[in-house]
């Protein structure tokens, strides 16, 4: 057997920003409130991207941050507050206000969200779902025409489904646990809309909380959710997800959560907050000396580990 | 609210559960009359037993001693859609008399007075779930005649209204507020007031509802919270007072 080539999807975070993330892309995030790749979200910011429509399940900060910017001018998708911890206030401000500029949301449900995604991911043009059926989310729109459709079940059971549109993104983030060099990527914990939503994405920018040997990954391929063919862009960054969690390497920062969400209600505390922790930051090797070694080493991960099993035959 | 959310959830069912006072309601129960009901969670969890209050619905804590970890698309498509959850959770900010809840945008829809999170799983979870129970704060800014915006169906517009949309089963089955809780006829489909809180009386319900409210005739004071609820609730369910408060 010839010797496989070297990687060339390993690069450094600013270089995977400016060369996936074009200004006006449609950017798919991910991660229901796990493994959520905040490091990519911060450059995106540092690097003052414009125009995106930015698409997802469930938002919380990372969306709010990306508003509170300037960077976004569509979302689609079903969810952004700050869950426990409150409305999003960069969000209410830019809805309600057009501080620092209007932003247009299609709104769907989170299962409406993740079939459109599927839809995307499998080569459809739409999925059908029974939820959203009666409700506003069907009869308002916002800037898709039609945002769906409420046909009968053509074989004659009489039914309604609502149709709903596929998700293709130009390019779908994922934060992982961890991959080889050629981006075979394993998860582990809950997995959110990350599934369908990676797959929705024509481009995948990878961000990994490690790489490992090949061999790691050949060893327990149930774990793997992206094959490496998938994936063009790797970027190897610990503490990736930061202020979020990632099962088995840390757990949420609920002290930052907590400032920024206290922060973030008035818009001079946004902008100092986005100074003190984003544009007054030059990446994100400076904003983990910032978190300083005694936060990061009170949030790193006790080892909970798995059992084994026999993958012979 | 937690402790009547609880009582709400019998033992061997399947419950759907969102953050917050849901969370403790279905630990509560799981640790009282319910031990064998299996709470699943949209991020992708069956069976959580969390060992702390999780702060979100996909609290890493949460992941650990369960049965089975998938996807949001697993769980509502292979698990909620189908009909196999028995009751599910949801809040709001506002209600009609037929259960219908906003979670959207307070006042135009195109420019809010008050921009709300959205939907999240709640429109699958009132669309798809055998019963919802509902759980919010009681006010007549909130408990309104008219929605801002249909976040989630309740009985939509009365007696076959879900049917109508196309909706395969569900609907509420009781709301929990501050004040009471209220349940709903079952010909009219509109929601009544079945039991008063403590040091509460009806004329103060009323007083907090923007529609003429239906009483039961029937209508009862809450059982007040027993010492074992109270004592499974401080100690093990939110022993940090997250949502309870210190």
């Amino acid at each position: 057997m010839a010797e496989p080539e070297v990687s060339s999807k390993l690069m450094p975070l600013a270089e995977a920003v400016k060369k996936f993330i074009p200004d006006g892309c449609r950017l798919r995030s991910g991660g229901i409130a796990v493994r959520k790749p905040f490091a990519v979200i911060y450059e995106i910011m540092r690097q003052r991207k414009r125009d995106l429509t930015f698409l997802m399940s469930g938002w919380t900060e990372d969306a709010d941050w990306l508003i509170g910017a300037g960077c976004v001018d569509k979302l689609e998708g079903s969810y952004l507050g700050l869950e426990a911890l409150g409305l999003a206030y960069c969000y209410r401000r830019a809805v309600e206000k057009g501080i620092p500029r209007k932003v247009l949301i299609e709104e769907y449900s989170n299962f409406g969200m993740t079939m459109r995604f599927m839809a995307a991911g499998m080569g459809l043009p739409f999925m059908p779902v029974k939820s959203q059926l009666g409700s506003d989310l069907l009869a308002v729109e916002s800037f898709r025409h039609p945002k769906a459709q409420v046909v009968e079940d053509p074989f004659g059971s009489g039914e309604k489904v609502a149709l709903l549109p596929a998700c293709p993104a130009d390019v779908a983030l994922l934060h992982a646990q961890r991959c080889d060099e050629d981006g075979n990527t394993q998860v582990w914990g809950q997995i959110g809309d990350d599934l369908w939503g990676t797959y929705a994405g024509k481009k995948i920018l990878l961000t990994v909380e490690e790489i490992v040997p090949t061999r790691v990954i050949r060893r327990d391929p149930n774990r793997t959710i992206v094959p490496g063919f998938r994936v063009d862009a790797i970027v190897p960054i610990p503490f990736g997800g930061h202020p979020y969690q990632v099962q088995g390497y840390y757990d949420t920062d609920r002290a930052f959560r907590k400032d920024y969400a206290a922060r973030s209600t008035t818009l001079e505390g946004w902008q100092g907050w986005a100074e003190e922790w984003v544009y007054g930051v030059e990446g994100h090797e400076a904003y983990l000396n910032k978190l300083g070694e005694e936060r990061l080493a009170h949030l790193r991960a006790k080892p909970v580990m798995s059992g084994k099993v026999n993958y012979g035959y | 609210m937690a402790i009547c959310a609880a009582r709400e959830i019998r033992d061997r069912e399947i419950a759907f559960i969102g953050t917050g006072l849901p969370m403790l309601g279905g630990m509560l129960a799981k640790y009282t009359h319910a031990p064998n009901c299996i709470m699943i969670f949209e991020s992708g969890v069956v069976d959580a037993r969390p060992k702390r209050t999780p702060l979100s619905i996909g609290d890493a804590c949460l992941v650990p001693g369960s049965v089975m970890l998938c996807g949001l698309t697993e769980v509502f498509g292979l698990i909620m859609q189908p009909g196999y959850v028995d009751v599910g959770y949801i809040g709001g900010a506002q209600i009609d008399r037929f259960g219908n809840l906003n979670t959207t945008v307070i006042g135009d829809y195109h420019s809010p007075k008050v921009r709300l999170p959205g939907s999240g799983g709640a429109n699958d979870i009132g669309s798809l779930a055998k019963r919802t129970i509902i759980m919010m704060k009681q006010d007549r800014l909130k408990f309104v005649e008219k929605l801002d915006y249909v976040t989630t169906p309740g009985y939509i517009d009365g007696p076959g209204g879900r049917e109508r949309a196309g909706l395969p089963r569900g609907g509420p089955s009781c709301v929990i507020s501050d004040m009471g809780v209220y349940r709903f006829d079952g010909a009219t489909k509109v929601m009544y007031l079945d039991s008063v809180h403590p040091g509460l009386s009806v004329d103060e319900i009323r007083r907090n509802v923007s529609w003429d409210l239906e009483v039961a005739p029937t209508v009862r004071k809450t059982k007040p919270p027993t010492k074992r609820e109270l004592q499974v609730l401080r100690t093990k369910c939110d022993p940090e007072g997250i949502f309870l408060g210190a």
